[in-house]
């Protein structure tokens, strides 16, 4: 948030540093344990939609199977703490490794895709993930009742469970580091060249741009974000399940991205954490729920067909540009 | 024997109704330029309207068909005129805006029907061949499916469809001759929806009727329309059938949910073989 005038986030660096202060507030206002558990899977769920900006929003590459890797990251998790039984702490690294690896491989694939292809291919990976797991069952090796499918399989932790304090805490911890990570990444040397693939593969090409590496890098980055999202997630719900890979769930982080503007990592997360907080702190059923999000979709999308972040940006140029010349749009 | 001549035969006359499917799918992609994600959403819609339909009393396709055409085409055109035309250029807002369609009609299925399998009753068979079941409903609607995909051919090579054809060809030109282009694409939106309803209520009987059923003949439309493109019906026709054999097999030696995996791996593998994709989506502007 240090130069002013790429990002209209710029102007709203006070607003961010009231709002982590209400965060760091909340618990100690006697929030209940219900919202603080909301709000703490919420800093995940943010991180998530943040990632998908990487990919969706930065890089320009419609990703309609983002739960592919969030999912990957929670089943990673549970099968090794469970079934191989893992300390949690090196289950949570081999699980960001296996996202970051399947972040690689859509990312391989894709990469010579144009525009909705990549959404078609990234769905039907997504969908291929989601239905497989679907259908795997697992023996629990204490018991003879049976792991997998919408039922899930547990993440055991191994320790004292974490008091809903400190979770939500580390969680909120965890929100500040990624989004400031993603923001750095996105304004790094690598985030430039994505930025410009997304705005053009063609002229990026035209200034010797390896746009298949830069492709690959993008969905690798995002990947590994997602995964280690799902790993805090699984970790604060103790429960890995195949919704995790859910179409629903891959929807949810474009409609975050799409609401909050895309290519701009913050509007994504505070979206996710405003939607996501607003809907499940009143209890609306899912199914209403998902429908909500697709509403506020449609109408964001209806609306700001080219994202509300450009659609603002381009209002507020126009407006500058009637006050320096005299009262005439240019 | 006669069980996989019955899943043959079954996966020939779903693979009819497919093609009409992946003739509407193939339509919007030509006239309408965009990968339309919510074309699945109006094959529920065709099923659960042929369900509600046989709950009242009223069992033949094509009672069930005009029904869903209907109200589809309604949908259709409000969804092409209202959001499609104006977001038409953004393809993020196309791809995952088409995707939020289907994603509400799914929950707006499941609040009004519920989340469980329906299915339709369709009583005794018609006749019957070395073990081989014929039911009415299926017979009528593979004619039907075979009818109106040739009907939709020739109406596309006789004076109709050139509008149609010059529009996919060249916008422009269109534009330039006094046609009301957007008019035109909102129309074809709203007739390719009600020929995938249609397809939908034809092939209610023969599966489970769910919020997300649209799924799987939406991925095999996609799989039709890319590998085929849209020239042709009736290689578009046959692929189609070939698709549902090969979805049907799936099902029958595996289980349902691998036969929906079996069609996600072709239309990925298609799509890594085909990078390039389909002339008829990618416009002079590069993404």
């Amino acid at each position: 948030m240090k130069k002013s005038g790429a990002l209209p986030y710029a102007k709203i660096t006070g607003v961010l540093a009231a709002g982590a202060g209400v965060l760091l507030l909340l618990p100690l206002a006697g929030l209940d344990a219900f919202l603080l558990n909301v709000l703490t899977l919420g800093f995940f769920v943010a991180v998530f939609a943040g990632s998908w900006d990487i990919v969706g929003g930065v890089a320009g590459q419609i990703s309609l199977g983002h739960a592919l890797f969030f999912g990957a990251a929670t089943y990673a998790c549970a099968l090794l703490t469970s079934l191989a039984g893992w300390p949690f702490p090196l289950a949570a690294a081999a699980a960001l490794l296996f996202s970051a690896a399947a972040g690689a491989a859509v990312g391989a694939l894709s990469a010579p895709l144009k525009g909705p292809f990549v959404a078609l291919l990234t769905l039907a990976l997504g969908e291929a993930a989601h239905e497989f797991v679907l259908g795997q069952t697992f023996f629990s090796p204490r018991g003879a009742y049976s792991w997998g499918g919408e039922g899930g399989i547990p993440v055991l932790l191994r320790s004292q469970p974490l008091s809903p304090w400190t979770a939500y805490y580390a969680a909120l911890a965890f929100l500040v580091l990624s989004t400031w990570l993603m923001l750095r990444v996105a304004r790094s040397q690598e985030g430039l060249i994505w930025t410009a693939l997304s705005g053009s593969e063609l002229s990026a090409r035209a200034s010797g741009v390896d746009i298949l590496k830069h492709k690959r890098r993008a969905f690798l980055v995002g990947a590994a974000l997602a995964g280690a999202a799902g790993i805090g997630f699984a970790a604060c719900v103790g429960r890995a399940t195949a919704d995790d890979f859910s179409l629903e769930l891959s929807f949810q982080a474009a409609t975050f991205a799409a609401v909050g503007g895309r290519g701009t990592i913050v509007g994504p997360v505070l979206a996710a954490l405003v939607l996501h907080s607003l809907l499940q702190g009143t209890g609306i059923p899912p199914a209403g729920r998902v429908l909500l999000y697709a509403l506020a979709l449609l109408v964001t999308l209806r609306f700001f067909p080219g994202g509300v972040a450009g659609t603002l940006r381009e209002r507020a140029r126009r407006r500058r540009m009637v006050v320096q010349g005299n009262g005439e749009v240019r | 024997m006669s069980p996989l001549a019955q899943v043959l035969v079954d996966g020939i006359f779903t693979g009819a109704s497919y093609a009409l499917m992946a003739a509407g799918l193939a339509l919007i992609l030509g006239v309408v330029k965009v990968v339309n994600l919510s074309h699945g959403a109006f094959f529920t819609l065709g099923a659960y309207v042929a369900y509600v339909l046989e709950a009242k009393g009223v069992v033949h396709p094509v009672a069930a068909v005009f029904m869903a055409a209907g109200i589809a085409f309604a949908f259709g055109v409000y969804l092409g005129k209202s959001f499609i035309n104006p977001v038409r250029s953004h393809p993020f807002a196309v791809a995952v805006g088409s995707l939020g369609f289907a994603v509400l009609f799914e929950q707006v299925a499941q609040m009004l029907w519920g989340p469980h399998p329906l299915s339709i009753d369709l009583g005794a068979p018609w006749a019957t061949f070395h073990g081989v079941t014929l039911r009415r409903w299926g017979v009528i609607s593979f004619l039907l499916s075979l009818g109106l995909t040739a009907g939709l051919s020739l109406l596309l090579s006789g004076p109709w469809g050139l509008p149609l054809k010059l529009i996919a060809e060249d916008e422009e030109i269109a534009r330039s001759v006094g046609m009301d282009v957007e008019k035109i694409r909102y129309l074809t939106f709203g007739a390719a929806s009600a020929v995938g309803a249609a397809a939908g209520a034809l092939l209610a009987p023969a599966a489970a009727i769910t919020p997300t059923m649209g799924r799987v003949p939406l991925i095999l439309s996609l799989i039709v329309v890319i590998a085929s493109g849209m020239e042709n019906m009736w290689t578009l026709f046959f692929l189609a059938v070939g698709l549902g054999l090969l979805s049907n097999l799936g099902a029958y030696l595996l289980t349902p949910s691998w036969s929906y995996v079996l069609l996600l791996a072709v239309i990925c593998l298609l799509l890594v073989l085909r990078p390039s994709g389909l002339a008829t989506v990618a416009p002079g502007r590069d993404y």
